[in-house]
């Protein structure tokens, strides 16, 4: 069906064809509507999801909370302090400290700062980290009481948040 | 306000918006009515002015795009794919012929999923509540898709100035092909139940009637132009990102009132359906981006601290003084300065 | 308000075309990536500047204003052409009059603090039936006031505006030209080169928001 057909109805047309005024009188755009409707009562056709109860699976490819990943094999950070993330943030909300070890002579890191308050998960710090220490995770569950809360320092990146699981 | 309110008897001047259901917020229009006629107008449209030209200014060419998804968040694509051609226009680069094919499948799926929103909300503003249950189940496919393809629904970030940051993930042109032939019959779908309803049309026809001339006089483009009968379209006049390629038509219609404007705008979605179905089934191998090098004045921007804006606890936490400067006792964060945190969890 | 000049900087002398040049197209690399290739060793970007327009219409601006018209030029397919400030809206009428450039897309303005011209004013206009389109540049001092291209085109109301509320540029002859983004109380010029990012209004964020501070 598309818009043509419908170039011939005005309202209170002044000269209607009988076939029209037969649709008028019989209300057959009405009841095509309500035809529409009805075939989508059908509850397989049913789409909404019951949010903390069913959760969403979302794409692999989903940025949400920030992790900073640690190497599993001996539990030290993948970060090499390299400062890029920092570098490349649109909103300046990374700010990496680090230390030169005398012994080792790298460069390691202290602090990791990251604001997720201000974060609007573009997803460009994770585009520049080289090493893939930083990460952003498919955690979409951010929400918390305080904006202080939202300032995440190293250990909340590298354990990642503990919100409290709905139950239901 | 200008003089031009002063009241006389039958004169009443009321304030819509901008917390009104109908302006969601951006608009404010201060009417001069006498009964139900509008005598007047007085538009106020700064409220979600955010300056963005401002923070360009202070952001490299590359972290600006993301800002770009947020000035239209229902069109986050399509502003993308502006800024970057732009940019690329002023680098004088030509991208990639696969990575124009990706931006073709998915600004034209950012069109449908942002001209079902306009006609999920456009029918709840009439008063037909049931329209925007479809047309937001229709769009949530369109959003999957770009959920798998970049991570996120609204805020994009899709394109990248050179191409595009992600490969097709597996099975994206087998979704897209699905979708489009999902959504051809729902649009009958929606035209079964709007196009000769008697109320919408009743509401539609004749409203807001702009003329041809009156378009080009106000800088109107778009379906409102296409709706008063100007069968111009910019992606036939001057082509970008390989547009020339595609057969499509431009949807037409006569009088420019607000029935014709859905009339085109539902064929637009048709149109934009049949750009899918041939960009999908015809992408090209190859590279998704080019290098282009770091753009001139990148180089000279030192990495800026958080300044003044930033949250206090963030300085404090990062070591940065309330200038944005680096304080010398830098490295202290830890874990139990994060007290908010920790009090939710308690 | 997109103008794709904005961003470059307010270090970049004249001519300002050739700032965000980069360099000159190479063949792609043949082999499909699917990540992003290290961005190619730095160059010195090949400065492209604009080069003269010579087409029909740009000879008979030219012949019609003389003078007025300073010069015509093109930089990567788009026409410009730079005029004397009192000659910019007659070209704006002639070009509607005469080449059927009905459509005004865009008034906007660069602010180049350095410069003894202050401002850079740029119109850009669109021919339906010629599917071209012209920028009209003319640079003007602080506090010069141009006259308003309302007479012309009836979109100019609220762009000028615009202009005037962010870079404060006055128009002769503008029917209502108050603030159209910020606020009508508002001090300062937002886009205005000299106005950093985080500047405001205090004193009207403290009298109309009631906080201390809009950050």
């Amino acid at each position: 069906m598309t818009g043509e057909r419908l170039e011939e109805i005005h309202l209170f047309g002044k000269s209607v064809t009988m076939g029209k005024l037969l649709r008028k009188i019989f209300l057959v755009d009405l009841f095509t509507g309500l035809k529409v409707t009805f075939r989508s009562q059908n509850p397989k056709y049913i789409y909404t999801e019951q949010y903390p109860a069913e959760r969403p699976k979302v794409g692999e490819r989903y940025r949400g909370a920030p992790r900073l990943n640690i190497n599993p094999d001996n539990g030290e950070t993948l970060c090499i302090a390299c400062n890029l993330c920092a570098l490349a943030c649109p909103e300046s909300l990374i700010v990496v400290g680090s230390e030169r070890n005398e012994q080792t002579k790298r460069k390691e890191l202290t602090t990791f700062t990251y604001d997720t308050s201000r974060c609007m998960f573009c997803g460009l710090c994770e585009d520049a980290c080289p090493v893939d220490a930083l990460e952003l995770t498919q955690d979409f569950e951010l929400a918390t009481y305080t904006r202080e809360g939202q300032i995440w320092d190293r250990q909340t990146l590298e354990e990642g948040p503990k919100p409290t699981p709905y139950k239901c | 306000m200008p003089e031009s309110t002063f009241l006389d008897s039958t004169e009443l001047v009321l304030n819509m918006g901008p917390q009104h259901p109908s302006t969601h917020g951006v608009l404010r229009v201060i009417l001069k009515l006498d009964g139900e006629k509008v005598l007047g107008t007085d538009c106020v449209i700064g409220y979600l002015h955010r300056g963005v030209e401002k923070i360009a200014e202070n952001r490299t060419w590359a972290q600006f795009n993301p800002y770009t998804d947020r000035m239209d968040y229902v069109a986050a694509i399509s502003n993308g794919l502006g800024y970057c051609l732009a940019v690329e226009k002023l680098l004088n680069v030509e991208i990639p012929a696969r990575a124009q094919a990706v931006r073709v499948v998915l600004t034209e799926l950012n069109r449908l999923a942002s001209h079902l929103l306009w006609l999920g909300t456009h029918a709840l503003d009439i008063g037909a509540i049931t329209p925007v249950f479809y047309c937001l189940r229709e769009r949530e496919e369109a959003l999957k898709i770009f959920e798998n393809y970049c991570g996120a629904r609204l805020t994009t970030h899709a394109f990248r100035i050179g191409g595009l940051q992600y490969e097709t993930y597996d099975g994206f042109e087998r979704e897209v092909r699905a979708f489009c032939k999902m959504f051809l019959p729902k649009l009958d779908e929606y035209e079964d139940l709007l196009t000769n309803n008697r109320i919408w049309i009743g509401r539609l026809q004749n409203v807001g009637v702009l003329s041809a001339d009156e378009c080009k006089e106000y800088g109107v483009t778009g379906p409102m132009l296409r709706a008063a009968g100007v069968k111009w379209d910019l992606r036939k006049a001057q082509p970008y990102s390989g547009y020339e390629k595609y057969d499509f038509e431009i949807p037409t219609r006569q009088n420019g009132d607000t029935y014709d404007r859905y009339i085109v705008r539902m064929q637009e979605m048709r149109q934009a359906t049949r750009i899918i179905e041939q960009a999908v089934e015809s992408l090209p191998e190859g590279p998704i981006i080019r290098g282009i090098g770091l753009l001139r004045g990148e180089r000279r921007r030192p990495a800026a601290l958080p300044g003044p804006g930033a949250p206090a606890l963030f300085r404090e936490l990062a070591g940065i003084g309330p200038h944005g400067e680096r304080r010398a006792d830098s490295g202290r964060g830890g874990g139990d300065r994060n007290t908010g945190y920790c009090a939710r969890r308690g | 308000m997109a103008d794709e000049q904005k961003p470059e900087g307010s270090q970049a002398p004249l001519p300002a075309k050739g700032e965000a040049a980069g360099q000159p197209p190479k063949p792609p690399t043949p082999a499909a990536k699917p990540a992003p290739p290290k961005p190619a060793a730095p160059k010195a970007p090949a400065v492209m500047a604009a080069t003269p327009w010579d087409g029909e219409l740009a000879r008979s601006v030219k012949e019609q204003f003389g003078d007025g018209v300073k010069e015509t030029s093109t930089y990567v397919g788009q026409n410009f052409i730079v005029t004397m400030p009192d000659a910019a809206i007659p070209v704006l009428e002639y070009l509607k009059a005469e080449a059927e450039f009905d459509y005004l897309v865009d008034v906007t303005a660069v602010d180049w603090p350095k410069r003894a011209e202050r401002f850079d004013l740029v119109y850009i206009v669109y021919s339906f039936s010629r599917n071209e389109r012209v920028r009209i540049k003319t640079q003007i001092p602080d506090g010069c006031k141009p006259q308003s291209a309302v007479g012309v085109h009836l979109t100019a109301n609220w762009l000028e505006r615009e202009v005037f509320d962010m870079f404060g540029i006055e128009f002769a002859g503008h029917p209502d030209l108050r603030r159209i983004l910020m606020p009508d109380e508002w001090q300062g010029h937002p886009l205005r080169k000299d106005y950093p990012i985080l500047q405001q209004d205090q004193r009207w964020v403290q009298e109309n928001l009631g906080i201390e501070s809009g950050q």
